[in-house]
């Protein structure tokens, strides 16, 4: 199913959504459609979220002891499964925020100022 | 890696939410509701995918890694087949080792009575030794007891069962009317027998088959119930047929039928006992009643014991009664034999540890030549418990392949034995088939030895600083003073001294058991035995044809002398009375003297060669009508007449017994065991002494199985139908009094050989790494100019010292074992000169043999290689 909205968004590339989740939750916690949406909105809709792909992720964190859960309710009075950063995770994302501000750094100089690449 | 398992409901549930809440976002949007739930559920995409992905999650990340560490762990075990071929066999024969004595163990002590609530069966047991009650004792228990939902009361006894070839000798149990309903058990086919069949003597002419004989004898016959059986000559109504696992309540003892014990005088040919006082021959079984612990039964019991020694001081003073686990004679055998199976399993137990040890060591080792490996993982970003897991993964594969084996050996070692029939005509079956106790022990085992050698070297690897490692510095690897390794190879070598000196104990004793002093010559003896009284003959007839077969068998050629007993020392037929000397004023039960009995006939002291000292031997002539006699041996003489000297002195069997005068006296000898302590033996004239129970024991110069045949042609002849048991040479009998001694030997140098081969490895890992490590400096050293002397003694310096501490400890640990192997093992002391000099020579063997082809290696580094190496 392919939507012109869509072709104009960026999949995300892979162990990127990890970072961006730990990101989201730094602002407090929230729930998988909330950051989903938060992710989109910051991203001003550039950075594509496969709803379906955020849920594995967000269990994997779990497991790594990065993120923690408990169920509760959302604003609109849903019964809602919360996400929060725990302190592992919160230096875990410490560490991939630098690690990836370096890489998108060195892959910007070896890119060249804009338009370099013809 | 673990976490609290989350549910699959609650994560479909947080979809679900999530579904809801996007479609509020749209729906505030100004979207209808029903094109907002399909764009949230668009936007989702497969919620299905996302349900098995989060399945997965939860399970595949232990696995994925396993199967990696596995896979790695093959690639990397068969890449060294000689390592791993070496820690494979060393880890099935330790490990099978175990499983095997596990088996036995497990069949003696842990598996229970194939009976309903066996926990609550218990043999009783008296302080005259040995488990036996008179029937009108056990009765008085059996009544007056308030612990016990049941006693029965049973005696193992032979018969003869009328077949079709003639009369077959078989054995079975003479038991109490409640038998079978005691122990809850349900018949196969037709019904067993009740207390109600079982009231009047010689009333319930019934038997009860085992499975195996009802298959065996009578073809698994559906229709035999009611069928009449002949037993000593006598019809007897089968009644059912028992199930296929229950062989009675003795382990070993496996009995083809049950007969009610009111049938004893018709059993027993002319020794009916049910109401004899004195005689002490009814095993008692009881079911404990619920909830009763054993310490009150058996206060109980006692209480009712002091009661019978009130009533009847004659015969029950001083009566004491103790409860102990069925199965094995009550303690008689069951401790002895339980205590001799610890005693193995103990030094299993040390053969696998040295096995361990070794791989221990020899993975150390290794991870010390794979450090370079183990650094470029840990630099790649590995973490430390991911390669700890890695190499334990390893040593576990190691393990359980080593386990897998030696479970299979175990497995075909232990059917081998419980196919074996002990060379008796007991029906004595070792079922010591393992059962998933033994698989369970063998698994647990495996994964412990895994871990336990596998623990040292996967600590090492992750301590290891990966940045030392790869700029090659020879101190990255941190060596201390005292490496684990070198503890090892301590505890190697003791282990293996005292297996190897517990084995040279055994076999010295075997060697010396072969040739010691049984008090009598079994050279050139054949035995035969019958029983008159079961074939149907009285007394009068039965002494007929004593003699007429006597007479027979003394003119066949060959013979030189002939002689009857009711039956040969050391064999498992041995009866004890016990005996008072005249000179007591007022005998007591506690003055008696057990002694060994033998109801002998003229020249059977020159038939078997004991020596008689002094006196007379027995005539034709001392019969019923003349004086009663006896020949006692010197330790009778010193015990119960308190003289070197007793010709003359006179004595009594029982407080009430005739008189019987000592008119001659024999050298001591060997009666019950190969270990025993001089014990009291008196042996009355046949004439003077009716037993129907008769071996005839012939001394001929030609050989003993060409004598057999003869001797048994003789007796047919005389009546075809006489049944004839025990036949053959009178070594072979003695097979049983040396199967301890010869089980001993054998176990015990099966594991000295492993323990062995073990330390063989062991040293031979740890010079051959020290070698190896060293080469660069050897090579430096050789080329300025050291003398070979002084290059084995760079190589050798640490493990002479190491084997000579372990040799010292080990020596210590001997010399305390040595003693627990006297009670086992005819005369075994570990002080025994030529068994240290043969522990010492063996080890100094082992340890030049091991050192050797290290050393030479050493010695033929050529230094210009060994410089241009690095």
């Amino acid at each position: 199913m392919t939507t012109r909205e869509e072709t104009d968004r960026i999949a995300l590339l892979q162990g990127t959504l990890d970072l961006l989740i730990l990101r989201t939750l730094l602002l407090g916690r929230q729930h998988g459609q909330g950051i989903a949406r938060a992710i989109q909105q910051q991203s001003d809709d550039v950075l594509l979220i496969d709803h379906g792909s955020l849920y594995p992720a967000l269990q994997r964190l779990e497991a790594r002891g990065w993120i923690k859960a408990a169920w509760g309710t959302s604003e609109n009075n849903r019964k809602a499964r919360f996400y929060a950063l725990t302190k592992a995770g919160r230096k875990q994302l410490h560490r991939e925020a630098s690690q990836w501000r370096r890489l998108a750094a060195a892959i910007g100089r070896v890119l060249g100022p804009h338009g370099a690449e013809g | 890696m673990f976490w609290h398992k989350r549910r699959q409901t609650d994560f479909d549930e947080e979809i679900a939410s999530h579904l809801s809440l996007e479609a509020d976002r749209l729906r505030d949007r100004g979207v209808s509701q029903a094109e907002a739930e399909t764009a949230a559920r668009r936007q989702f995409g497969n919620v299905a995918t996302a349900q098995e992905r989060f399945y997965e999650a939860g399970h595949r990340l232990w696995w994925e890694q396993l199967k990696r560490d596995v896979i790695y762990a093959g690639r990397i075990l068969s890449h060294n087949p000689g390592f791993t071929l070496v820690a494979v066999l060393s880890l099935a024969l330790g490990i099978g080792a175990n499983s095997l004595v596990f088996s036995v163990v497990n069949a003696l002590v842990l598996r229970p009575l194939p009976v309903e609530h066996a926990e609550q069966l218990v043999s009783l047991e008296t302080n005259v030794g040995g488990p036996g009650l008179s029937f009108p004792d056990y009765r008085e228990l059996r009544d007056r007891n308030q612990s016990f939902t049941g006693l029965v009361g049973l005696r193992v006894a032979p018969m003869e069962l009328d077949t079709s070839r003639g009369a077959d000798h078989i054995w079975g149990y003479l038991a109490t009317g409640n038998y079978f309903d005691v122990l809850g058990l349900q018949p196969v086919v037709g019904r067993f027998f009740h207390a109600q069949d079982d009231l009047r003597p010689g009333a319930s002419p019934y038997a009860v088959l085992s499975y195996a004989s009802w298959q065996q004898r009578f073809g698994g016959d559906g229709n035999i119930v009611g069928k009449t059986i002949r037993i000593n000559r006598q019809p007897f109504t089968v009644l059912g047929v028992a199930g296929k696992g229950f062989h009675g309540t003795e382990i070993f003892y496996w009995p083809e039928v049950w007969v009610p014990m009111m049938m004893e005088p018709q059993i027993e040919v002319g020794n009916p006992w049910l109401e004899h006082r004195g005689t002490r021959n009814t095993w008692v079984l009881g079911r404990l009643k619920p909830g009763i612990p054993a310490a009150q039964a058996e206060a109980n019991l006692n209480a009712i014991a002091a009661e019978l020694a009130r009533e009847q001081p004659d015969y029950d003073e001083g009566l004491k009664l103790k409860v102990a686990r069925p199965g094995l004679i009550g303690d008689a055998i069951g401790a002895p034999a339980r205590a001799f199976a610890s005693g193995v399993m103990v030094l299993a137990a040390l053969v696998l540890l040295a096995a361990c040890t070794n791989l221990a060591s020899l993975l150390t080792a290794r991870t010390a030549d794979r450090q370079r490996e183990i650094a470029i993982r840990l630099s790649l970003g590995a973490s430390r418990w991911r390669v700890t897991r890695q190499m334990l993964t390893e040593t576990l594969v190691l393990s359980l392949a080593g386990g897998a084996a030696g479970y299979a050996l175990a497995v075909f070692l232990a059917r081998a034995l419980s196919n074996w029939r002990a060379p008796l005509e007991f029906p004595v079956q070792f079922d010591v088939n393992p059962d998933w106790r033994v698989f369970a022990f063998t698994s647990a085992v495996s994964f412990c030895a895994g871990i336990v050698f596998g623990l040292a070297p996967a600590g090492h690897a992750s301590r290891m600083n990966p940045n030392a490692v790869l700029k090659g510095e020879a101190s990255a690897w941190r060596s201390r003073r005292l490496a684990l390794r070198d503890v090892l190879v301590v505890v190697q070598v003791s282990l293996c001294f005292v297996l190897v000196s517990g084995c040279m104990l055994a076999l010295r004793g075997l060697q010396k058991a072969l040739v010691m002093q049984l008090g009598f010559q079994p050279q050139e003896v054949s035995v035969v035995s019958f029983d008159l009284g079961m074939a149907g003959y009285s007394e009068e007839q039965g002494r007929g044809f004593q003699q007429r077969a006597l007479q027979a068998i003394q003119q066949l050629p060959g013979v030189s002398s002939a002689a009857y007993s009711r039956s040969v020392p050391l064999s498992i037929d041995q009866s004890q009375t016990s005996s008072f000397s005249e000179d007591l004023a007022h005998p007591r039960p506690s003055d008696s003297v057990s002694a060994v009995h033998y109801e002998v006939s003229p020249n059977y002291f020159h038939t078997l060669g004991i020596d008689l000292i002094a006196g007379r031997d027995f005539t034709w002539h001392d019969d019923a009508k003349s004086p009663l006699v006896a020949v006692v041996n010197r330790t009778f003489g010193k015990q119960v007449l308190h003289t070197d000297y007793p010709l003359g002195k006179r004595f009594r069997f029982g407080m009430v017994g005739n008189l019987i005068q000592v008119v001659g006296l024999v050298e001591d000898g060997k009666y019950v065991t190969l270990t025993e302590a001089p014990q009291p033996a008196v042996f009355q004239p046949m004439l003077q002494s009716y037993n129907t129970t008769t071996t005839l024991i012939v001394k001929s110069f030609s050989p003993e199985t060409q004598m057999v045949q003869q001797i048994r042609q003789a007796v047919t002849q005389l009546d075809p139908d006489l049944p004839l048991y025990g036949t053959g040479s009178l070594r072979e009998m003695l097979g049983l009094a040396f199967f301890p001694t010869r089980a001993a030997a054998i176990a015990l140098s099966a594991f000295g050989l492993l323990a062995v081969m073990l330390a063989a490895t062991g040293i031979h890992g740890l010079v051959s790494y020290a070698v190896a490590r060293r080469v660069h400096e050897i090579g430096i050293r050789m080329a300025v100019g050291a003398r070979p002397a002084q290059v084995v003694r760079l190589v050798l310096g640490k493990t002479v010292v190491l084997v000579a501490t372990g040799a010292a400890i080990g020596a210590g640990l001997a010399m305390a074992a040595g003693q627990i192997l006297a009670s086992v093992v005819y005369d075994a002391s570990p002080r025994d000169p030529q068994v240290f000099a043969a522990v010492l020579g063996t080890m100094a063997l082992l340890g030049l043999a091991s050192c050797w082809a290290p050393v030479r290696r050493a010695l033929r580094v050529d230094p210009m290689i060994a410089l241009r190496h690095e």
